[in-house]
């Protein structure tokens, strides 16, 4: 009996640890992305801040990233950048949000 | 100081503070709001003769004359209107903007073009002359800090034709002034087939010094009646006959630095040799092999880079270019008496080849991006430009390499500009050898024995 606790406390503390560390890795990690934005979310001109959904070329699923650099924001507020725009994307999550770090139309001319 | 004084004080700042707002403000802002925008004939009760004298510029004629590259006629006019080459392949002519074929996956067509990014509305397209060309002019869109880019897009008219809308608002007209970064990268940002892909550079703070330094583009390429001055970048070849460079008297001048041996390099190297030691952008394309994306349209698979990750080639320059069907890039030599060694973004693009003369085809993109047949757009480009068999000449094209050198004039550094160690070393920048220099001329110029004693004593004063 006093065998099969210590496996199993020591199986949860791997485990544990692996969750720990896994979360700490993914926190500061750039995670990449192309998808095509499905709603734009900004309030106003003089807004320092906007989400973006774009629906993940890969995955399909949505994911909500935040925009807070100015180009970018200046890209939404005069609609060079829109909905239906293919984007390449590249964030961090940040306190549980997905902070932009590069947010391109992946189209030129 | 008296009451009355401090009030006199204050009253001379408040008046000089509106006098400075005024002057930033663009004049006619009443008469816009009064009588609305109607076009350049708006800004021509200011500026008249403007339009049709816009006419006349590489930015509406996409063409120029062009009389330092090889193997073109010097009398006729090229540019990104009929050029053929790797970055781009397609050209106005045979790549018009236009409604593609639809998607067989999805049913749906799309307007593609290089001419999209064209001042005019496309019924005056590329070079253009005439009244109807000089009223099509949208001056807004690079004059105004307000523009709603939802008008500019190409649509239909009741005939059927394709016109490129304008943001034609007084909300837009009354943010007139000076072109901004933003104005200028609206078309040139996501040139060459997406942001960043075409020459490599980003021009914000993060990036370049002049960015830094709260610079705009026409702060260099400073415009006269719309001529803008340019370098001699060897795949730039349009121009309006006017030139900049680093050491014009308004920037840097001959003598840039304190340091006179820095000075001295600047005989026999180009300015942006040490400050703008990284480059960026696409490196490779493949015309001939399209990518489905995920709106299942396709796209030339094109590899690439972000600002300030690649490295730059350097050779000797003297503002001639060598033109053949499979290398654009400069010519000159240590000797020559005017080349300096200059860096360049390399690039390298696979397209067709005409099998019975060796020369580089063009493709029209309408045929391949719809369904990726690549020979099906080279067909429609051997067609518009009324080669003879066009079907044979398509069916038999042979895929082949061009290479490219870009001028690398941006992503300029003060703070990570290369230093004698980067050049004068054995691991150095410079090939010595391929620049035309002997093996005993190499082991000189790649020993601390240059700049050992100097650099000592600049590191014991910095420290």
């Amino acid at each position: 009996m006093k065998k099969a606790v210590s496996v199993m406390v020591l199986v949860a503390v791997a485990a544990l640890s692996i969750l720990c560390f896994g979360s700490m890795a993914s926190a500061g990690e750039e995670i990449k992305m192309v998808g095509v934005i499905t709603k734009i979310e900004i309030a106003g001109p003089d807004a320092k801040t906007a989400t973006a959904t774009l629906k993940d070329n890969k995955t399909e699923q949505p994911v909500v990233i935040t925009v807070n650099d100015d180009l970018t924001l200046d890209k939404f507020k005069d609609h060079r950048i829109v909905e239906g725009d293919e984007i390449r994307c590249k964030y961090e999550v940040i306190d549980g949000k997905n902070v932009s770090k590069l947010f391109r139309k992946t189209a030129g001319c | 100081m008296s009451k009355k004084s401090v009030t006199a004080v204050v009253l001379c700042l408040a008046l000089a503070a509106t006098a400075a707002l005024a002057a930033s403000e663009h004049p006619g802002k009443e008469s816009i709001e009064k009588s609305g925008y109607k076009g350049p004939e708006t800004c021509e009760e200011c500026h008249p003769g403007t339009a049709k004298a816009f006419l006349d510029t590489v930015h509406w004629k996409h063409a120029s004359k062009v009389t330092n590259v090889d193997n073109i006629n010097p009398k006729l006019e090229y540019g990104m209107k009929n050029r053929i080459y790797v970055m781009c392949n397609g050209n106005d002519i045979v790549n018009n903007l236009k409604e593609i074929p639809k998607s067989p996956v999805t049913g749906k067509s799309k307007f593609s073009g290089c001419n999209t990014c064209h001042p005019g509305n496309h019924l005056s397209d590329v070079g253009s002359t005439g009244p109807a060309a000089a009223a099509a002019v949208d001056c807004l869109v690079c004059h105004s800090t307000e523009y709603d880019f939802r008008q500019r897009k190409a649509f239909k008219n009741e005939k059927g034709e394709v016109v490129m809308g304008q943001d034609r608002s007084t909300k837009a007209a009354l943010a007139i002034g000076k072109p901004t970064v933003k104005n200028c990268m609206v078309c040139h940002e996501a040139a060459g087939g997406g942001v960043i892909v075409k020459r490599g550079f980003s021009f914000t703070k993060d990036t370049d010094a002049h960015a830094a330094k709260g610079m705009v583009c026409v702060d260099c390429h400073k415009t006269k009646n719309h001529k803008m001055p340019t370098g001699h970048d060897p795949n730039n070849w349009a121009n309006d006959g006017v030139f900049l460079s680093c050491a014009d008297t308004s920037c840097h001048g001959v003598k840039p630095h304190k340091d006179a041996d820095l000075n001295r390099h600047s005989a026999k190297i180009a300015c942006q040799t040490c400050h703008i030691p990284r480059t960026g952008g696409a490196f490779a394309k493949d015309f001939t092999v399209w990518e489905q994306t995920p709106d299942k349209f396709y796209e030339p698979t094109t590899l690439k880079k972000e600002a300030n990750e690649t490295t730059p080639a350097y050779a000797w320059y003297n503002g001639t270019v060598k033109n053949t069907p499979h290398f654009i890039g400069p010519k000159g030599s240590r000797k020559d008496g005017k080349s300096k060694i200059t860096p360049f973004k390399i690039f390298q693009g696979r397209a067709y080849y005409n099998k019975q003369t060796g020369e580089l085809l063009s493709m029209d993109f309408a045929q391949p991006m719809s369904n990726g047949d690549t020979r099906a757009g080279v067909l429609s480009a051997a067609k518009t430009l009324g080669l003879k068999n066009p079907e044979k000449i398509a069916k038999e094209a042979v895929p082949g390499w061009q290479t490219i050198y870009f001028g690398s004039n941006h992503l300029v550094t003060k703070t990570k500009a290369l230093y004698c160690a980067n050049c004068h070393a054995p691991n150095g920048v410079l090939n010595f050898k391929d620049l035309g220099y002997s093996d005993k001329e190499i082991v000189k110029l790649t020993s601390p024995e240059l700049y050992m004693e100097k650099v000592a004593k600049k590191q014991k004063e910095e420290w």
